[in-house]
């Protein structure tokens, strides 16, 4: 199976988060990348494992700056067969698709996976962008995918229950929770990602209909009032007037 | 009723074990790359072909991984095996389910092998970021990664003196964590003195030797988490010299293989050791030969097993000096962490009982406490990445060179392993203070911590022992040379802070103590050359407390430089406190470290011998 897997990184965790430009641009300086968890966890994983089963290859593809290197040299480290970067800024999941679904239409790929959204901006939007942009099927959330020849059986969590749908290749499938475990690059795989190719092609054009206005951070919290736990009436008053819930 | 419950709930809401969480992080990635990459400069040892393939990016990659093992693999289970402890039963010693899958793990993910060749399935990866990777795994859990690593050290013995076929029996199943490495010395009346080992090995004419003896303390020596324990045993053979000259080095498995099946080796426990800490990690009483049926395979040449485990003992004294620290790090991050969200008292200046507890995080002394603890860890991290630089030149490189960093390393290595050992208990003690009776108490991991580290300044030689190797061995072989390039080395970063105002003072303190000591070794080895070796070692242990402290001023002054350097650029927040942070503690460790040794220096230039004066009979 010729495989694709979309990954793209998002800031650390513990990272600090601040914007500029009126609120506008994310500020990387001093942020800690790392790749996307969904992507890496899951789709790329699971796409390793079907690769380990049945052959074939596995291809990863970013659409970002040199600075990416890092990440997808990690998705090398895990067992990916090689690279593509589409040489560019992100700009918005419209061009991100559009970038994957050019290099896609000329290399038929049997399946294209990627993570279910990504921890930053949470968009869960270029999947199926690049499914329409390729005209094939697209699973969003697969949490289990197991083939068939050239049949895929994914079963994704709805609200109280699982779905089971059943597409056949080339599809885009989004993946979720449960899809595979995380891997942990070994010292092999690190020493041999450097060896491994990665292929820088320039971007295409692409509209943008959308422009983000601004950022905003979630209030920060109130400090915490510590009382006396004798004093009752206290307690009382300021669940009444400041937090208002009696 | 409300009012009962709102009670209760505000009174459960107050406990601390509800309030506080427990220790999440054990170790700061940025730290490490701070040292690797900023510090130490290791991905230029890619200038020599052994190490060719390693890059910064490669480097960055492998501690990234090295933490993500650390987090699924180990550190979730550091309390779980001390409460649920190691325990021998009807012959066979029981370990935490945990273990052998971390052991896999480390194995697979090829930390085992690291060092070794491609051709041997290693990854010819450089000591220092192999060792930056094993200080992760032991900060997240040096009682499970240490079984690991003792695999490490067995299959690099036999790897470096061992026959071809002892190297294609016992190193593969070792690398793969499918065997257990063991180093056993100890014998119950040969711990610190080894000229006393008796175990005995008689040749036989199918070539093994026939072993017999005991090993105590033997870490690893026996469990259920591998198929197989091989010893790497320390034996006299029959008939050979006394004292350390006839003493060989043998491979003594468990299970010995007999036409493709392992059976016993007659190699039995008697039980395993109850301790204070590390409960997890097993430390077993060997019983060898007991039915004289126990086979040993000698490895290199007869009388040498000595000299061949001491080539070893470099590498196995910086794990040591690794674990502690490791140990020590792993509780400042946890002090650290209570001291950010434990409210407690006011500030002096603000005592209004009606203003809110302030976090204790914000008392000079809790601060004091923290800075300590910074000073401690840091700086001995720095110092363990340096020798094991060192041990790269020392491997890798040719002529001076190699030469240089050999002695540097010989003479740093009782260091390396006691500074981090005797400091880091004080520094874990330091962190369980933070907590106040929280800390004592096991709800939180300082009581563990404050167990698990207090061995290390036991095994793999005693501090006093390291005390008289520093000074009685190392200061002077090669007439002084190692402490030459020693001081030589010193003097660089010397030269190199002094053209920063705000390095320059902390410059010329460490020359100022520099040129002390080197009087004082001076004057010590005077007492040597009268014949007096009793006088001359009898402060041994506090004359490398002083060589200790100046090392690790160097190690801060060398950081400081890097730091110094990056803050004349703008940075970005997180950046700018992290190097502000590295010269506020160089700043401490200068002001409430350095000093002491002032105190030390009198003491060990006083010609009062009480030590050897005071007699046996008068302790009443
Ligand atoms: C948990 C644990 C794990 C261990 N793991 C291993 C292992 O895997 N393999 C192994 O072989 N051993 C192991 N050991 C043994 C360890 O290396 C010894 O305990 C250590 O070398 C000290 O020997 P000892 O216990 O006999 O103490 P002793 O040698 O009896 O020392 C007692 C005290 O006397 C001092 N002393 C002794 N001789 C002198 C001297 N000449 N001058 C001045 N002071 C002296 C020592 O510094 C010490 O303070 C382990 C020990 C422990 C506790």
């Amino acid at each position: 199976m010729k495989l694709l897997v979309c990954v793209s990184k998002t800031p650390e965790t513990t990272a600090k988060i601040s914007f500029s430009d009126n609120n506008s641009t994310f500020n990387e300086a001093g942020v800690q990348f790392i790749m996307n968890p969904y992507d890496e966890w899951y789709a790329l994983v699971r796409a390793l494992e079907l690769k380990e089963a049945a052959g074939g290859t596995v291809t990863i593809i970013n659409v970002g700056p040199a600075a990416n290197d890092t990440v997808i040299r990690k998705g090398l480290a895990i067992g990916a067969d090689d690279a593509i970067r589409v040489d560019s800024e992100p700009k918005s999941a419209l061009f991100v698709a559009k970038q994957i679904a050019e290099v896609a239409k000329a290399e038929n790929y049997d399946a294209i996976f990627l993570g279910k959204e990504t921890i930053d901006y949470n968009g869960s939007e270029v999947g199926a962008m690049l499914a329409e942009l390729l005209d094939v099927p697209y699973i969003s959330f697969g949490s289990h995918l197991e083939m068939n020849g050239n049949v895929a059986t994914i079963a994704r969590d709805i609200e109280g229950g699982v779905e089971v749908a059943e597409v056949e290749t080339p599809f885009v499938v989004s993946s979720s929770k449960g899809m595979a475990e995380q891997r942990i690059p070994n010292m092999r795989g690190i020493m041999m990602a450097k060896r491994k190719p990665l292929k820088v092609v320039p971007a295409v054009e692409c509209e943008d209909f959308a422009t983000v206005v601004s950022y905003s951070m979630p209030a920060a919290k109130s400090e915490v009032k510590m009382l006396d736990p004798e004093n009752m009436d206290e307690l009382v008053r300021l669940l009444h007037e400041e937090a208002k819930v009696l | 009723m409300v009012f009962e419950f709102l009670k209760a709930f505000f009174i459960f809401g107050l406990s601390k074990k509800q309030t506080i969480k427990m220790a999440e992080k054990y170790v700061s990635i940025k730290n490490i790359k701070f040292l690797l990459n900023e510090v130490f400069d290791v991905a230029s040892l890619n200038r020599f072909e052994y190490y060719q393939d390693y890059d910064k990016e490669g480097i960055n990659m492998s501690l990234d991984a090295a933490k993500q093992i650390g987090d699924t693999y180990l550190f979730p289970i550091y309390t779980d095996m001390d409460k649920n402890k190691a325990y021998y039963e009807d012959g066979a010693v029981k370990v935490h389910k945990g273990l052998k899958t971390a052991i896999k793990t480390l194995a697979e993910a090829g930390w085992i092998s690291a060092h070794d060749t491609y051709e041997n399935g290693g990854q010819q990866m450089p000591f220092v970021v192999m060792n930056a990777g094993l200080f992760v795994f032991y900060a997240a859990n040096a009682n499970a990664a240490a079984y690991a690593f003792l695999s490490q050290g067995a299959s690099n013995l036999i790897q470096a003196f061992g026959t071809a076929e002892l190297k294609s029996t016992y190193v593969p199943p070792m690398y793969a964590g499918d065997w257990q490495g063991t180093m056993a010395l100890t014998e119950p009346q040969a711990g610190s003195s080894l000229t006393d080992i008796t175990s005995s090995a008689e040749e036989t004419e199918e070539g093994y030797y026939k072993i017999k003896g005991q090993k105590i303390y033997i870490s690893g020596g026996d469990h259920e988490a591998t198929e197989n324990v091989v010893h790497l045993y320390l034996a006299r053979i029959k008939g050979a010299a006394v004292g350390t000259k006839g003493i060989s080095l043998f491979v003594v498995p468990k299970l010995r293989n007999e036409n493709g099946r392992l059976v016993s080796n007659d190699v039995s426990t008697a039980g395993i050791f109850g301790k204070m800490g590390q409960k997890g990690y097993v430390a077993a009483h060997i019983m060898a030969g007991e039915n004289d049926d126990c086979r040993g395979y000698l490895v290199g040449e007869p009388h040498r097993g000595l000299s061949y485990m001491f080539q070893m003992m470099n590498e196995a004294r910086i794990a040591t000096g690794m674990i502690a620290n490791a140990q020590a790090t792993a509780a400042y991050y946890a002090a650290l962490q209570y001291a950010t969200e434990r409210p407690q008292g006011r500030h002096l200046s603000k005592k209004d009982p009606n203003l809110p507890q302030v976090l204790i995080i914000e008392h000079a002394d809790v601060k004091r406490m923290l800075l300590f603890q910074k000073a401690i860890t840091e700086g001995s991290l720095s110092l363990l990445l340096q020798c094991s630089y060192y041990a790269d030149i020392a491997s890798v490189s040719t002529g001076e060179e190699k030469e240089n960093a050999h002695l540097l390393l010989e003479l740093l290595t009782p260091i390396a392993k006691s500074y981090p050992s005797e400091m880091g208990i004080h520094s874990v003690s330091a962190g369980l203070q933070c907590l106040g009776g929280a800390g004592y108490c096991d709800d939180f991991p300082l009581e563990q911590y404050y167990r698990d580290i207090r061995v290390n300044a036991i095994y793999e030689g005693t501090t006093g022992i390291h005390g008289m190797d520093l000074l009685g061995r190392k200061v002077m072989m090669h007439s002084g040379k190692a402490v030459k390039l020693f001081m030589a080395e010193i003097q660089k970063e010397i030269v190199a802070a002094q053209s920063s105002e705000f390095l320059k003072p902390f410059a010329d303190k460490l020359a100022e103590r520099l040129k002390a000591i080197h009087e004082l070794t001076m004057q010590l080895i005077q007492v040597a050359m009268n014949n007096k070796p009793e006088v001359f070692l009898a402060d041994a242990t506090l004359y490398l407390e002083y060589f200790g402290t100046i090392t690790i001023a160097w190690q801060w002054l060398k950081q400081g430089i890097v730091a110094d350097k990056a803050l004349q650029a703008e940075l970005p927040e997180d950046d700018y406190n992290f190097y502000q942070s590295k010269l506020h503690t160089l700043r401490y460790f200068f002001e409430y470290e350095v000093p002491k040794t002032k105190a030390l220096h009198e003491r060990l230039a006083s010609s009062d011998n009480l030590t050897i004066e005071m007699k046996a009979e008068y302790f009443m």
